[in-house]
């Protein structure tokens, strides 16, 4: 059920924020937007690894909050020069979530065909 | 290894990934709750601009009002003063002289300014163009007026011909004549208005006497406290305009 533990901890984050959070300066918005990209990236990535078996808890947490600080000061220093860096940061971490779904998908889809053939195999003595 | 066992692992795996998860399902809430309180308060703004235009238009509403209200003691005044003949005279004549002063029929005296433009100090060969680019023209003077008339100036006199409406600077043969009157160079300006506002309204960036100072044409501005101004010569004549009454208007 170690999926299951994520997802509630995802809702009961939003609820409890949702619920009793005080308004935001206006002009934050943009940022917590890309803080957002910047953690799911984070997170896809780190839900690939642990199917790579290539996953480290220091790294995923790290990565986790550090991309979300590049990616918020990146868009910071994008807005105070008069440069759409807040476009190239939506981009990366775009295309980055997308490959790393892609990758996902792949290696469930191939433990499954894996499986399959396992057990297909397994019943002829 | 198959898909379930695969997805079972470390503790330290569902713990950071609780942690992140809870983290992140915090910002997209924060995200979520901006974005429903700043749709509340578009429509806010929007109220605040309705109500700020229903003030407006109270004020102007009251504003109106008083008009009326002096217009009715006017009218009451009239009345009053109809019983009384020699002081209906006495308004007519009050009348009369606002419409002389209007017209420029009457010389009429008041703080103002004088303002003498001369050609410029510079000759044909000094830079590129012909000697016409140094000299002041019928256009020049239309448009120093044109500033004049914006800048709030109640009396104009050029070269002492009172311009009046109708009054036209036309340039013909090289000579420049207003109200049919050939007048040279210098030309002095004499204007009756507020002395600050029509200096610094002449003096304004990029205005005519910037333009003309750059081309090292002769501009004198000086405020005065006493300008006379003659009235005008020959007083305009209506030929084809009849006045209107107020039932034949459509």
């Amino acid at each position: 059920m170690n999926i299951v533990l994520p997802l509630i901890a995802l809702v009961v984050g939003f609820l409890a924020v949702y619920r009793y959070a005080p308004a935001m300066p206006p002009g934050w918005g943009d940022f917590v937007a890309i803080a957002i990209l910047a953690g799911f990236d984070a997170l896809v990535g780190g839900v690939r690894a642990r199917l790579e078996q290539r996953f480290d808890e220091g790294v995923f947490v790290s990565g986790f909050f550090a991309n979300m600080m590049v990616a918020i000061l990146l868009a910071y220093f994008g807005d105070k020069l008069g440069v759409d860096l807040y476009l190239a940061v939506v981009v990366a971490l775009g295309i980055r979530v997308f490959n790393n779904i892609g990758r996902i998908r792949g290696l469930i889809m191939t433990r499954r065909i894996e499986d399959r053939n396992a057990n297909a195999a397994q019943p002829s003595p | 290894m198959g898909v379930a066992t695969f997805w079972h692992g470390k503790r330290h795996w569902t713990l950071s990934m609780v942690v992140v998860c809870l983290v992140l399902g915090a910002l997209i809430g924060v995200q979520v709750h901006s974005q429903k309180l700043r749709g509340d308060t578009e429509v806010g703004r929007q109220t605040g601009a309705l109500v700020s235009m229903l003030t407006t238009s109270q004020a102007q509403l009251d504003q109106h009002q008083k008009e009326i209200e002096r217009l009715r003691a006017r009218v009451a005044e009239y009345e009053l003063e109809v019983a009384n003949e020699r002081g209906m005279a006495r308004l007519r004549n009050e009348e009369l002289q606002h419409r002389q002063i209007a017209l420029g029929l009457l010389p009429v005296g008041g703080p103002g300014i004088q303002l003498v433009l001369g050609d410029s100090t510079m000759r044909a060969g000094d830079a590129t163009g012909t000697q016409t680019l140094y000299v002041i023209h019928d256009f020049d003077l239309v448009q120093v007026t044109n500033e004049l008339w914006a800048a709030g100036a109640e009396a104009v006199a050029l070269n002492g011909q009172r311009l009046i409406p109708g009054s036209a600077i036309t340039c013909s043969a090289r000579l420049i004549r207003v109200n049919d009157v050939t007048i040279s160079a210098p030309f002095t300006f004499l204007v009756i208005g507020n002395k600050e506002n029509l200096v610094s309204a002449l003096n304004i960036r990029d205005g005519m006497l910037d333009r003309l100072r750059v081309l090292q044409f002769q501009v004198e501005l000086t405020p005065l406290d006493e300008v006379v101004i003659p009235p005008v010569a020959v007083p305009p004549q209506y030929q084809y305009a009849q006045p209107v009454t107020e039932e034949e208007s459509p």
